[in-house]
């Protein structure tokens, strides 16, 4: 591997309101090799690259490049300087097909759209990787393990010599990821360089010659491969050295013994949900969940989980199957009506579906309830006061740092409204709980107490339903995993059956 | 300690005045540049046009004539601007407000009934009318997604020539008149001034506070401001989106359409083409315009309306006295708002 | 066959106006921008456009100008959304305020009140040989030259999105922008492009209504139309080939209640007066299910 420097930034420093991102940061990374950038959520890595990339500006600091410095204004002068990067969530335009979406932004032949002789060159690129994709099909229609494929090829083929990769493995399974592995050394031998960002300390010990620690911003120093451990990877990572933590850098809950329920709080009978362009819905689904027990779903995200939450706390989209909540068929109540039986549920984009952003806090705590007699006069004025009572209690209980209640939740920290999303849940006393990907970008604190919590609440008999994109988390957690895949709900696997590869194959139709 | 907070509690509110104050003074300066270009006198302009109202009985009168029906076509806008729909029926909805209720009247009038039955009756049929016709557009727009800002303006279009067809009706129209202008109402259904103000203020007052109660206050306004602020969230947690759309139009209409009733009843005693404008404008428009200054907040309608209406008779006084055409002052008005909405943009920003 | 000959002569002349402005909302629409101010822009332009020809005596420095106008709002709302980030409605409805006011102001200042309409001078009319010989298929080459150019606008448009790579990568730009961006896509530069160019064709459509239609200026000339345009940009799916047709479409209506309004017997004319506003609300619940939106028109796009 060659010594040299490549790509420098000096200095850099990044400040959002009144946030400092990133502060004076100091990374290299040598010609041909592949460099981790670690980190937990919020560190500042994809903040770095997208600076590196010329999507941010940096308030201060400057790149080099092998030795020159550049100026970097927007993406098409880091890909003219041989920059390509691959992001998180796909930056494929959905209606275009994969050849289209690769052409786009070429500097040739502007004014014609040569499709056929484009069509060939990237097919060769794409074999060269040994890659294989559809080249004329709509990218919206393509899984994610696909999509990420075509934009690596996209980066490619513009001659990218410093390939970012931002947390690749988010919509992977085991199996992808290993390919994935094989495929990043294949570019290195032909001289590209990497940079693969992610949050997983296995990950990196996987794949990189050498890792870049991020922690609140700061780099907390560089380990070559002999020297990677995980030990003292945690180390640098964290602050809270009172977290244990595994070697996905995820918080080591322990799940005790609790008896399960006898009966199921919630019994799902062949449910189907009509497909669409967007998503397969829902075939022929069955499962149980009981009082006292943790029953996560598994899932690469857009094969029918979604469908799945929804359907729990709106079951009018079911085109046939029924839903039980403790014993009483549900299927043609509204949200509200099935909440009153019991039920709640967390959304899997929290600032999306989640919250109300310009309300205050009592706000967001009334949505749900809003229909409940506890909180309404004479059924249609709001009780406010009702209101503002138990929203300082969920901030109480849930130890959400706020000043009042009066407050935009939006200028809350996102673990902090996440805290008030789940205590929203527990204003009422429920048994059962839908949550989706609760801990999805978070600080690994409020991970932790996230974990307390469901174990808490299950440790209390409830009933929990625990859709996860993350594997990881999963298998810590629940007492059982189910598959689902294009819709199918392809098998469960008890605690003591857990294997990450095995699971890993089903979700991608093994 | 207390300074402290008394900073913060100030920081937004003199945010807040400021906006105003420097998008004011901006239009006011293009208004001043454009007087002055034209050849008249900019400081008699400019006192003209913000002291009018306040110069005379007469004066005070006519603002407040302008600033009842202006704060029923704020609300019609306003309303379901809180859920980011844009009604610009508002004038169409006060117009089927008033013909209904001239409808009404003029078919009820051979059964003489006394004005405390005719009235509430009158008043009924403009809210029903405006509520039903807005509902039309909230009604497209759940079951069939269509823009609101296209149904509202083409319904615009046809209550406009629903009103020439009713005021040259065989059986209505005044043919003693050149203008589509129909006979007069019984004096039981007409509302009467009280010391140069009309008695439909009262209706106005009633309308502010119904609606601080309603958004404030009850369920539906909840559901209302849920929406508005999130329709995803709103919706995940089962808040119908249709029903809150059609909701906010039908009641956005209803008060117009109660506006354009009182304006027939009150001010004018039948239905006269174009009697829901104001110096040849739509008060509808200026409804929008009012509306926006106040970003939609329904707790600052009444006074931005009267404000609104302070330079809408200093528009007329500037025409009729130093011949300055009144689209000038119109022309400063929607400055006044592009300005406001820019600089709470730039201001917000920065937050 | 004299009377088609004539609806066809007469419907191409509206089609110009309906076409247009779609086209100028399309092309914006495809970059992301929604364009809701073709109204006050049809109006600003009609007054601008003709009293520039009134007072020079050419038709071509009077649409010169209406284009002109038309690219100064198309300007400032590129400029408003994208350096303020306002709301493209509202932003939209305040221009075509903005947009009314200006208008009957400058007639007012520059023509006043005049015992006669002043007459705007003719545009001129190219009749090509044979075909001027084709029953039917005439009406539609008849015609004067902003016809012409409503063609040429159309085929232009149509052939930029759909058969170059540079229009592939601004119709990225309305469906994802951050796709476009992130492949070097300059994405504000081309939005203040289509918006601007955009609106420079509703500036032409607005002129031609009181030059070549009416020949005088009127308050309220566009009669809504600006509006309609909407209607037929989003039933057109955002795309040029079809918004010709939808021109076309709006068109016919309008001179079919012009002709019904005559013959209307025991049917008050009003109501044949609203059937194009009525016809537009139909259309749109009939097509719905076949509309297409590009998906980010309407939101504003920063990186950060």
């Amino acid at each position: 591997m060659n010594k040299e420097i490549f790509v420098e930034l000096r200095n850099v420093r990044k400040v959002f309101g009144e946030v400092v991102a990133l502060d004076n940061v100091n990374f290299s990374v040598r010609k041909g090799e592949i460099r981790g950038l670690l980190g937990e959520n919020g560190a500042g890595k994809s903040t770095l690259m997208n600076i590196l990339y010329g999507l941010y500006k940096p308030d201060k600091g400057q790149i080099f490049i092998e030795g020159k410095e550049v100026k970097i204004r927007s993406p098409f002068d880091s890909i003219k300087l041989g920059i390509g990067m691959v992001h998180q969530v796909s930056t494929l335009v959905p209606e275009f097909t994969a050849v289209e979406n690769i052409m786009l932004g070429t500097p040739e032949d502007k004014l014609t759209l040569p499709i056929k002789k484009e069509s060939n060159r990237i097919k060769k690129m794409a074999e060269d990787l040994g890659f294989e994709f559809p080249l004329n099909v709509k990218a919206r229609e393509l899984p994610a393990g696909v999509k990420q494929k075509i934009e690596i090829v996209r980066a490619l083929y513009r001659g990218a010599k410093l390939l970012i990769l931002d947390e690749p493995t988010t919509s992977l399974v085991e199996a992808e990821f290993q390919q994935l592995l094989k495929s990043l050394k294949m570019l290195v031998k032909k001289g590209v360089t990497v940079i693969f960002i992610t949050h997983k300390i296995r990950e990196v010990m996987d794949a990189c010659d050498s890792v870049t620690v991020l922690r609140r911003g700061k780099v907390q120093g560089t380990l070559e491969r002999e020297k990677m451990s995980k030990e003292s990877l945690v180390k640098l990572m964290f602050m809270e050295k009172e977290i244990k933590v595994n070697e996905s850098a995820l918080p080591k809950v322990e799940l005790p013994e609790v008896e399960k329920s006898k009966e199921p709080v919630c019994v799902v009978k062949n449910i189907e949900v009509e497909a669409s362009e967007k998503t397969p819905g829902l075939k022929n689904v069955s499962f149980e969940v009981y009082g006292g027990e943790i029953f996560g779903i598994a899932s690469v995200s857009g094969n029918g989980e979604k469908e799945l939450a929804e359907a729990m706390i709106k079951p009018s989209i079911l085109k046939s199957g029924e839903i039980l909540i403790n014993r009483e068929r549900v299927n043609g109540l509204s949200t509200l009506k099935v909440f009153s039986k019991g039920v709640f549920y967390t959304p899997e984009d929290r600032i999306k579906e989640g919250i109300l952003p310009d309300g205050s806090i009592k706000e967001n705590v009334l949505l749900g309830h809003h229909a409940e007699e506890r909180f309404l006069k004479r059924n249609v004025f709001i009780d406010w006061e009702e209101v503002r009572n138990v929203s300082e209690r969920v901030v109480k209980d849930y130890n959400v740092f706020t000043p009042n209640v009066e407050i935009a939740i939006r200028k809350l920290s996102g673990g902090n409204i996440q805290k008030v999303i789940i205590g929203r849940a527990f204003v009422n006393p429920i048994d059962f709980l839908v949550t989706h990907n609760p801990t999805s970008g978070l600080d690994i604190s409020t991970v932790e107490f996230i974990f307390e919590k469901l174990v808490e609440i299950r440790s209390k008999g409830g009933a929990i339903l625990w859709i996860n994109e993350d594997l990881d988390e999963l298998m810590i957690l629940s007492d059982r995993i189910g598959v689902i895949h294009k819709g199918e709900l392809k098998g469960i696997f008890n605690r003591d059956e857990f294997d990450k590869y095995k699971i890993g194959l089903l979700m991608i139709g093994g | 300690m207390a300074e402290k907070k008394d900073k913060k509690v100030l920081g937004p509110f003199l945010r807040n005045i400021s906006v105003y104050l420097i998008a004011i003074l901006l239009a006011f300066s293009v208004f001043s540049i454009l007087v002055g270009l034209m050849g008249f006198n900019i400081f008699r302009a400019l006192r003209t046009l913000t002291t009018t109202s306040f110069k005379s009985a007469f004066g005070f009168q006519e603002t407040i004539k302008k600033t009842i029906p202006l704060i029923f076509t704020t609300y019609a806008f306003t309303i379901p601007f809180m859920i980011k729909f844009f009604n610009i029926g508002g004038w169409g909805q006060m117009l089927m407000g008033g013909t209904v209720a001239t409808v009404v009247g003029l078919s009820l009038a051979p059964l003489n009934l006394p004005a405390i039955a005719l009235i509430p009756l009158l008043l009924i049929s403009g809210i029903l009318a405006g509520g039903l016709f807005a509902l039309i557009a909230g009604y497209l727009k759940a079951k069939y997604d269509i823009n609101p800002i296209i149904s509202t303006i083409m319904l615009n279009f046809v209550a406009a020539l629903f009103v020439n067809f009713i005021a040259t009706a065989p059986r209505f129209k005044d043919p003693l008149e050149g203008h589509p202008i129909t006979i007069p109402l019984p004096k039981s259904a007409t509302l009467p001034f009280i010391g140069g103000i009309p008695s439909s203020i009262i209706f106005a007052i009633l309308a502010i506070i119904f609606v601080y109660i309603l958004i404030k206050k009850t369920r539906l306004g909840y559901e209302i401001t849920a929406v508005g602020y999130n329709l995803f969230a709103a919706q995940t947690y089962g808040i119908n989106f249709a029903k809150t759309i059609m909701v906010t139009f039908l009641i956005g209409g209803a008060l117009a359409g109660l506006g354009g009733a009182l304006e027939i009843m009150t001010i004018h005693g039948k239905l006269i083409e174009g009697f829901a404008k104001t110096s040849g404008a739509q008060y509808g428009i200026f409804g929008i315009l009012t509306s926006l200054i106040v970003a939609g907040d329904p707790i600052g309608v009444p006074i931005a309306a009267f404000l609104m209406s302070v330079l809408l008779v200093g528009a007329d006084a500037l025409q009729r006295t130093m011949q300055i055409p009144v689209e000038l002052v119109f022309l400063s008005q929607a400055l006044i708002v592009l300005f406001i909405v820019v600089i709470r943009k730039k201001f917000s920003v920065r937050r | 066959m004299e009377f088609l000959n004539n609806f066809v002569t007469q419907t191409m002349v509206y089609t110009t106006v309906y076409t247009l402005v779609a086209l100028g909302i399309v092309i914006a629409g495809r970059t992301g921008i929604f364009n809701v101010s073709g109204e006050g822009v049809m109006l600003a332009a009609a007054s601008s456009g003709f009293i520039t020809a009134y007072l020079t005596g050419n038709w071509f420095l009077g649409f010169l100008i209406g284009a002109l106008t038309g690219a100064a709002f198309g300007l400032m709302l590129a400029f408003i959304h994208e350096t303020f980030k306002v709301n493209q409605f509202i932003l939209g409805i305040s221009l075509v305020i903005l947009g009314g006011g200006l208008s009957d102001l400058i007639y007012k200042i520059v023509i006043g009140v005049r015992l006669s309409a002043p007459e705007a001078p003719p545009t001129p009319v190219v009749r090509i040989p044979v075909i001027s010989n084709i029953p039917i298929i005439s009406g539609f080459f008849n015609q004067d030259v902003i016809v012409y150019f409503m063609y040429a606008a159309t085929i232009v448009a149509y052939w930029f999105f759909y058969k170059t790579k540079i229009g592939l990568e601004t119709r990225a730009i309305g469906e994802n922008p951050k796709a476009a961006d992130v492949v070097g896509v300059n994405v504000v530069r081309r939005r203040y492009l289509a918006t601007i160019i955009g609106s420079a064709l509703i500036g032409v459509a607005g002129a031609y209504l009181p030059i070549a239609i009416t020949g005088t200026y009127s308050p309220d000339i566009s009669a809504g139309r600006g509006f309609m345009a909407i209607g037929i940009a989003i039933f057109a799916s955002w795309k040029p080939q079809r918004a010709i047709l939808g021109g076309f479409l709006f068109a016919a209506i309008e001179v079919i209640s012009y002709q019904l309004q005559l013959i209307s017997g025991n049917i008050p004319y009003q109501f044949f007066l609203m059937l194009p506003f009525v016809s537009v609300l139909i259309i749109m619940m009939i097509f719905r299910k076949q509309v297409e939106f590009p998906a980010s028109v309407g939101k504003p796009y920063s990186r950060e």
